[in-house]
């Protein structure tokens, strides 16, 4: 096959696993996202791709050849580090050729490829500056220039954006994204912003505790988690998790909440957050906080009724926080008579 | 205020030395000075450089000493500090446990052994061969001041040149080696003093006077004389002496303040 492809990927540091058994495959240009909180292996994950760090198991292949055994200076993996790792003493300029220095490239043509980057990242001017002297989004850009210079076969990226202010971050997004899947590598890109993953990424795999959950694209994610962690991790207003009942846990997104005449939980309004196309309401009830979507122009009564269509709600199991494949009808109408005692 | 009289505390031995090194011996040890006579003169500083050795070849000796000495610290120094960064679990914590003790242990118990060593094979009175004890003595110390700038420096660098195919020579002269300019300036010059100012292994090891250094000589002014201490040319030559030390600080003086500070704060 071709691409990348991640086989049983497990890491191990004294005892303590913080990568178990990742199955991934990448296709030829196809960009996907790493997801999730602090800590869940998405970091370790690219290291181990690159090279930097030992793998405990599995395989890395690219394109079907087994490269796990080489150095991380033999793999062709281009990658992005989110400090962006470049070199402080030496130059733009130096610091994208240093790669091609050491590996014997010719001057010629390390001079035309130089140059090409920097036209590419349009660079040009800045090609004797020190790191010190760019700001962070020319920063960024040295960090993919040097990336893309080694031609690599692999492109690996460690949240690129999270040095950046918010209103660069979302310019660069789609100029990002053209430069890194118009080469038709396969692209790992690492984030704990799922906004970001979404707009950079053709699917997104979430992960939490060293272990990957789901793999989709951002819509299968949200309409059908496997599990509670991928269905409050992915969407924003989170989504309502009611408190569990009969070894069974509900869920309802706040988009699908809604005003009902009768038979709703009651609630009260405690502050409504504009946020442009829609207003969040944050609603009090016997369930705790519950999250709302509401229109803009208008506000609700100050004391609601709140329910939910049947088939709107997902259900988990309350122990493993597994998904349950249906959810009855039965069990809404006992969520919410227990929750109006 | 508390700075300026700190700066006397530690300035005041300095200023009376420079004081004594320009008065008349008489002057020096209480008598009046002859009335039409300046107590001032120039004798001491004549009498230590055209003394034998003269104070030139002995500082001249000192100098090429404690540079070579520098060196050759640095040169060793540096790949062992790195070394011992990459090292992780108990070997890393043993030999560093060890690099302390020897950094700790005093030296002064050391010269005699280092006399037999030198006698048997025959370094008495090479001056460059000092080098070697001197190198020695320092290198643990070195070693872990190296190290700990070498800790402070981010790791994604080293990552970086990894990938971009450094093998680890070329990552310690291209990537660590010139970010490390601070802490091997400032490093290199405690070594720089502490050969300047060893006085034991240099007393032993040395006795033609053209190959003396600064301390060991000064030991011979100082007892030059068995009825006087000759003040004069005593201090004549502490200043000279500290002339040389004076230019490194000046000249080092940016990197040697960015080198202790180092890890301090983080950047």
């Amino acid at each position: 096959m071709r691409g990348l492809q991640l086989d049983q990927l497990t890491r191990q540091v004294a005892g303590r696993t913080l990568l178990e058994g990742l199955d991934l495959k990448v296709a030829q240009g196809e960009c996907v996202a790493l997801l999730g909180p602090s800590g869940c292996g998405k970091t370790t994950t690219l290291r181990l791709v690159a090279g930097l760090d030992p793998l405990s198991e599995g395989r890395v292949l690219l394109d079907g050849h087994d490269i796990s055994h080489l150095d991380p200076g033999q793999r062709r993996v281009g990658m992005v580090f989110q400090s962006y790792a470049l070199y402080p003493h030496l130059s733009v300029a130096d610091n994208l050729t240093l790669g091609l220095r050491v590996r014997g490239i010719p001057t010629s043509e390390r001079e035309e490829r130089l140059a090409q980057i920097l036209a590419l990242l349009q660079l040009e001017e800045l090609r004797l500056r020190r790191p010190s002297q760019l700001s962070g989004g020319q920063r960024q850009r040295v960090a993919l220039g040097r990336a893309l210079l080694r031609q690599p076969r692999i492109m690996l990226l460690d949240e690129p954006m999270s040095n950046l202010d918010a209103q660069l971050r979302e310019e660069l997004r789609p100029e990002l994204r053209r430069l890194l899947t118009s080469a038709g590598h396969p692209v790992l890109y690492v984030t704990h912003d799922q906004q970001e993953a979404v707009g950079m990424a053709d699917r997104i795999a979430v992960l939490d505790q060293g272990r990957l959950q789901q793999v989709g694209n951002p819509r299968e994610l949200h309409h059908h988690p496997v599990n509670r962690f991928v269905a409050s991790f992915i969407g924003r207003p989170a989504i309502n998790l009611f408190p569990p009942l009969a070894g069974r846990q509900l869920g309802v997104r706040p988009e699908h909440l809604q005003l009902v005449p009768s038979d709703g939980i009651p609630a009260r309004l405690l502050r409504a957050e504009w946020s442009g196309p829609q207003q969040v309401l944050w609603l009090e009830s016997a369930a705790g906080l519950l999250r709302m979507l509401w229109s803009p122009t208008s506000l609700p009564p100050e004391q609601l009724l709140v329910g939910w269509a049947d088939d709107a709600a997902l259900a988990f199991d309350e122990r493993s926080g597994e998904r349950l494949p249906c959810c009855e009808p039965g069990w809404n109408r006992d969520l919410i008579r227990s929750l109006q005692q | 205020m508390m700075r300026i009289l700190l700066l006397c505390w530690s300035l005041a031995p300095l200023l009376w030395q420079l004081r004594t090194s320009f008065l008349v011996g008489d002057v020096l040890v209480g008598e009046q000075s002859q009335p039409g006579l300046s107590p001032w003169t120039l004798a001491n500083y004549r009498l230590v450089l055209h003394g034998d050795p003269s104070l030139i070849q002995v500082l001249l000796n000192s100098t090429v000493l404690g540079l070579i000495t520098t060196l050759l610290t640095l040169i060793l120094a540096l790949p062992c500090a790195y070394g011992l960064h990459a090292l992780r679990g108990h070997l890393q914590r043993s030999i560093h446990a060890g690099l302390v003790g020897a950094a700790l242990f005093p030296t002064v118990l050391l010269f005699l052994s280092l006399l037999q060593v030198a006698r048997s094979l025959g370094l008495a009175n090479h001056l460059l061969a000092l080098s070697l004890p001197y190198a020695a003595l320092s290198l643990p110390f070195a070693i872990l001041l190296l190290q700990a700038a070498i800790n402070d420096l981010p790791p994604e660098l080293e990552d970086a040149a990894r990938l971009d195919g450094l093998h680890t020579l070329q990552r310690l002269r291209l990537i660590v080696a010139p970010l490390l300019t601070p802490a091997l300036a400032s490093t290199g010059l405690l070594v720089f003093l502490a050969s300047w100012n060893e006085y034991p292994i240099a007393l032993t090891w040395l006795s033609r006077s053209d190959r003396l250094t600064l301390p060991a000589a000064m030991g011979r002014i100082a007892s030059s004389s068995v009825y006087t201490i000759p003040y004069g040319p005593y201090a004549a030559a502490t200043v000279l002496g500290s002339l040389p030390l004076l230019l490194l600080v000046l000249l080092f003086q940016r990197w040697i303040i960015s080198g202790l500070t180092q890890g301090a704060v983080k950047g």
